[in-house]
Order: C-alpha cells, then sequence, then structure tokens
C-alpha cells in the first residue's frame, strides 16, 4: 500500500471516531433540551390552545391604535393610524403651531404621549450612558494588568464583575429606597449597568493592544502616567467611542426593559395597556420601541463604521468626520467608490 | 499557441492612477515566469488581472485562446500570507482546493469524492508535508504553512499557478524551500507558473524567464543570461543608480 492509501485510511479512522463523537454529542445535547423543557412543565397542548388569544394580540399590529401619539391626537381624538398620520399631515400644515404642540408633547406629555414617551426612554439611555461613562473608564483602565500591577487590578475587575452579576432590572430595584421606581432610579440603574459592561469591554481593549508603542514611549523616559496615556489610551481612544456607542444602544434597549417594571417611558406605557388587554395602544408602543431603538442603532452603528480604521477613507477617521459623514445621505446608503 | 497572452493591457485605478500602462506579453504551457519590480509597480495588479479578479480597463487577457472574462477555477493563485484556515489540518485546507468542483450540500457535510482526497493527499506528497497531513495549520511553521498553499493551489488542477510575491514573508532558507517546492510541482505537472518576487538571487535560481515591470510598464523580458546586475540596478532605481537615494523607487506609493 502506498504512503498516500495509508494516509487516507488513517485520516478516514479518525474522521469516523470524530463522527462517533458528533452523533453522541448532539443525542446529549437534544436529551439536555427535553429534559429541560420537562422540567419546566412544558406542555405543547396548552400553548396550542392559548393560539387564538395569542393571534388576537398579533393581530392588534395589522391596526395598531396611535391614539396617545401626540397631544394633538388626544385632544381630536384620532385613533388608530390616524393618531400618527394626522399628527404628521398636521405639523406639515402648520409648522408654528405644529412645532409648538411637539414641544408641548414632550414636556406636559411627557407621561401621556407616546412623543414624550420614547423621549423619556432615549433620555434615559443617554444620561445613564454619560453617568457609567466616567466611573467605567476609571474601573476599565485601571482593571487592565497593563495599567495596574496584578493582583490589584483584580479589585477593579471584581467591582466590575459583581456589578456586571447583578442585572439592571435589578439594580432598579436596589435603588428603589432612594427614588422610587421613577425614570431617576432607571438612570442610576442603566448608569451602574455601564460601569459593569462598557468597563468590561475598556479593559479588554486595553489588553489587545501592541506593546511595540508602549515600549517606545517609556523608553523615550516618559514617566508612568505619561506612557499609560500617550502609550495606551491613545492607541484606544477610537474604539472606546465606539464601544461607548455601542453600549447608548444597548442601554436605550434597557431603558424599554425598566420601563416595563414602571420606571417610566415606553415599557410603562406598554405594560399598562397590555394589563388592561388594550392590545391596539400596545402595539402602538411597541411599533414606537422598533422606531426609536432603529433610529439610535442606525445613527450608533453608522458613526462607528466612519470610526473604524481602513474603511473607504482608507485612514482611521475622528468622531467630527464621522458626524459629518452622517449628513452625507450616499454613506448612509453604502455606495461604494472605488478604491484607488 | 501560447497557454497565457496578455495584449495592450491596462488598468487604471479610480480616475487617475495607471497602474498598468500597455502591457504586453505572452506565457508558453510549462514555463516558470518571474515577475519583479519595486513595490507599486504593478505587478499584484498584473496578477489579479490575470486571474480575472480584476478586470483590465484596456486590453485583452487570454488563455489557451479564450478571453478571461472572470474569476475561473482553473486559475490558481499563491498568497503572500498563505491564507490558510488555521483551525484546520493541512489536510482539510489541500482539500479546499476541490471546493470549485463540489457542490455546496456535499462540501458542507465534507462529502469529497475519493478522488480528490487522494489529489489532495498527493498534492501534500509533492511539498513534502504527507506525514503532517492531521497537522492543524496553525501550529505549522511560515515555510510549511506556504507550501500548503501551493498543495491547495495544486488541488485546484489549474492550468496556471500565480503565486504574488509566495516567499516574500520567509527567511532565507524556508524561502528557497519553498520556491524548490514550487518549481518542482510546476515541473512534475508541467504547469505554467507566474510569480512575482522581490528577492532577486531566489528569482535567478528558480526562473526560466523574467519580466521586469517598472511604473506599471514591462522594462525587461528575458532569460536568466540576459538579467545582469545592471539590469535589476535599473529596475529598481531607475535611472537614477548612484545619483538619487538608495530605495527610492521602492518608496513609490502602493496603488
Amino acid at each position: 500500500m502506498s504512503a498516500i492509501e495509508e494516509t487516507l485510511a488513517r485520516i478516514q479512522r479518525h474522521r469516523r471516531q470524530r463522527q462517533a463523537l458528533a452523533v453522541l454529542a448532539v443525542a446529549g445535547v437534544l436529551t439536555i433540551f427535553w429534559m429541560g423543557l420537562q422540567y419546566l412543565n412544558f406542555d405543547l397542548w396548552e400553548l396550542t390552545d392559548q393560539l387564538p388569544t395569542w393571534y388576537d394580540w398579533l393581530a392588534a399590529f395589522k391596526t395598531p391604535n396611535f391614539q396617545d401619539f401626540s397631544l394633538y391626537s388626544i385632544e381630536n381624538g384620532l385613533t388608530g393610524w390616524s393618531g400618527l398620520f394626522d399628527t404628521i399631515w398636521y405639523v406639515i400644515t402648520n409648522p408654528l403651531a405644529g412645532f409648538d404642540m411637539v414641544m408641548n408633547s414632550f414636556t406636559e406629555g411627557k407621561e401621556t404621549t407616546l412623543l414624550g414617551l420614547s423621549v423619556v426612554t432615549v433620555v434615559i439611555g443617554v444620561c445613564g450612558t454619560i453617568l457609567g461613562f466616567p466611573f467605567a473608564l476609571l474601573f476599565g483602565v485601571l482593571g487592565s494588568e497593563r495599567v495596574t500591577p496584578f493582583p490589584f487590578n483584580f479589585l477593579f475587575r471584581g467591582v466590575m464583575s459583581l456589578i456586571r452579576a447583578i442585572p439592571a432590572l435589578v439594580w432598579i430595584l436596589i435603588y428603589v429606597p432612594l427614588a422610587g421606581i421613577s425614570p431617576v432610579s432607571a438612570v442610576l440603574a442603566v448608569g451602574t449597568d455601564t460601569i459593569g459592561i462598557l468597563g468590561r469591554l475598556f479593559t479588554d481593549e486595553l489588553e489587545e493592544i501592541e506593546d511595540g508603542p508602549i515600549e517606545a514611549i517609556s523608553s523615550t523616559g516618559a514617566n508612568r502616567a505619561q506612557t499609560v496615556s500617550f502609550g495606551m489610551l491613545s492607541q484606544v481612544s477610537t474604539s472606546f467611542i465606539a464601544w461607548t456607542l455601542y453600549s447608548l444602544e444597548i442601554n436605550v434597549r434597557v431603558a424599554v426593559s425598566l420601563g416595563v417594571v414602571g420606571a417610566g417611558g415606553l415599557g410603562r406605557y406598554i405594560q399598562l395597556k397590555l394589563s388592561l388587554l388594550d392590545y391596539g395602544p400596545a402595539a402602538a408602543g411597541i411599533l414606537m420601541v422598533v422606531f426609536i431603538v432603529l433610529t439610535v442603532e442606525l445613527t450608533s452603528s453608522r458613526l462607528r463604521a466612519r470610526l473604524r480604521p481602513g474603511e473607504e477613507g482608507g485612514s482611521s477617521r475622528s468622531l467630527l468626520d464621522a458626524i459629518r459623514d452622517l449628513g452625507d445621505i450616499r454613506k448612509w446608503l453604502g455606495t461604494k467608490v472605488e478604491r484607488n | 499557441m501560447a497557454a497565457v497572452s496578455i495584449r495592450n493591457v491596462t488598468k487604471i485605478y479610480g480616475s487617475d492612477t495607471l497602474a498598468l500602462d500597455d502591457v504586453s506579453f505572452e506565457v508558453e504551457e510549462g514555463e516558470f515566469v518571474v515577475i519583479l519590480g519595486p513595490s507599486g509597480a504593478g505587478k499584484s495588479t498584473l496578477l489579479r488581472v490575470l486571474n480575472g479578479l480584476t478586470p483590465p480597463t484596456e486590453g485583452v487577457v487570454e488563455m489557451g485562446g479564450e478571453p478571461v472574462t472572470g474569476k475561473r477555477d482553473d486559475v490558481a493563485m499563491v498568497f503572500q500570507l498563505h491564507y490558510l484556515v488555521e483551525s484546520m489540518s493541512a489536510y482539510r485546507n489541500a482539500l479546499t482546493g476541490a471546493l470549485g468542483r463540489t457542490g455546496w450540500i456535499r462540501s458542507l457535510l465534507t462529502w469529497y469524492e475519493d478522488e480528490d482526497k487522494r489529489s489532495a493527499l498527493d498534492a501534500l506528497e509533492t511539498v513534502g508535508l504527507l506525514d503532517e497531513a492531521e497537522q492543524r495549520a496553525g501550529s505549522m511553521s511560515g515555510g510549511q504553512k506556504q507550501r500548503v498553499g501551493i498543495a491547495r493551489a495544486l488541488v485546484q488542477n489549474p492550468t496556471l499557478l500565480l503565486a504574488d510575491e509566495p516567499v516574500s514573508s520567509l527567511d532565507p532558507k524556508a524561502a528557497r524551500d519553498v520556491m524548490g517546492y514550487m518549481k518542482q510541482a510546476a515541473e512534475e505537472r508541467n504547469l505554467t507558473t507566474i510569480a512575482s518576487l522581490h528577492q532577486v538571487n531566489i528569482a535567478r535560481e528558480f526562473g526560466d524567464r523574467f519580466i521586469g515591470i517598472r511604473d506599471g510598464s514591462v522594462m525587461f523580458d528575458g532569460g536568466p543570461d540576459e538579467l545582469t546586475m545592471e539590469m535589476v540596478d535599473e529596475l529598481y532605481y531607475g535611472e537614477q543608480v548612484g545619483k538619487g537615494a538608495p530605495g527610492e523607487g521602492a518608496e513609490e506609493a502602493q496603488a
């Protein structure tokens, strides 16, 4: 038998062994899945019995009720899609009065109109991110082994792990005696959550930077703080901004879920309407969530894409360039320009 | 008939970056051609035009008398940075060369034809890696990885083998090994090969014929005897030999 045939036979023997293991692994996973469902009292028939009720709820999305979209729709008793479209039409045809009405919806109507509630949700996400950022920066940088010698960096890493161990939904409960269940405690919860998550991303980013520039900076006679700032932080500043924008996206979603437990904003509206089995307005609220989350995500991801080096511009971009590029519609559509 | 013929090819990137300027030459079947030239001279663009990845702005590329219009599976490529999937074994990496003729369902289930499996092992034997067939590509040395890259190209059963600076990131000994295996594989299979190289001494050792490119134009085309040191100096330093700063030719921006 030639060397090739021998090797082929050996490879195929090993392959059969791996296949047998793979079959065992799949069988194991399916067993765990099945036993887990049994443990959780999963009952397919119970679900099918509930299907008609579920269809009613889903059907509400065909005719969402934007009755509470703005002060205009509330005052004029507009319902259904009309609440949305007639408000928009009113603003277009009466720009001055319309602008006043929208501003009033944001202020007076911040607990009653979908416009105001959306702003509350976004503001919770934005303020939470801003509150958490400096602490995330501090703990994230000090948690890196490059900055703080082992084992002291674990002090900061430990704090961040502890914060991450508690979800934002539980953090808001911890802040209840301080600020009740309100947008204020929601901001505190989002901010705390941000320290754990964003700080960890900062630490990881710092662990991955190149050693060369650090060595070069310290060989110029720079002191420790100068080395950290010019050798390390300067390497990661754009990715820190990008991660912070990413954290903002997540925080807007977290703000929605905090609303569901009562902290205000769109989440609370949806929860209230659902508990009254008022499906139409609840569906309108969910559509608003989709709209604001997508808007925040699209803006932030476009900004982040501009910040990344090596794309289109060929070199790393500053935040200023990135913001300027947002005005260029072609770049939103990703129109490609042939590169030199 | 020439195996490869390239006539009056011009490539302009964007509106004004001239990468290739009216390039014409023919390569006979089984010839081992080495392309020389400073960085940014257009070597990579020439190879990309030859394998159909980049359409020329003007001119025609023909293989076996037929015009090349797009990517084709009978043109195989060896890359400077090997581009292996490092988590897969050398054998599985070599087998990916057969993907072009394997249906996608079969390939996802990794049901390759026995013929392809033998051809992968045969190619690994050609590059001297049969005993390492099951070794993870990521754990191999740079030279070994590049040899797996050559094996992958051979499994494609190409009529033309292209290599874009295949040994630039290797030390001189590994570079000679890799070029030796490539040359041997090309001779065994009477495979037309076009390789771009930076190292003139290695090129001289393995090439049958040399094409020198500077600023997108062919400056030199001939055998080893005609490739004199003066020729090489002119190719890399232009007319400024002895006058300009050394390496000035290489400073020109990469297109």
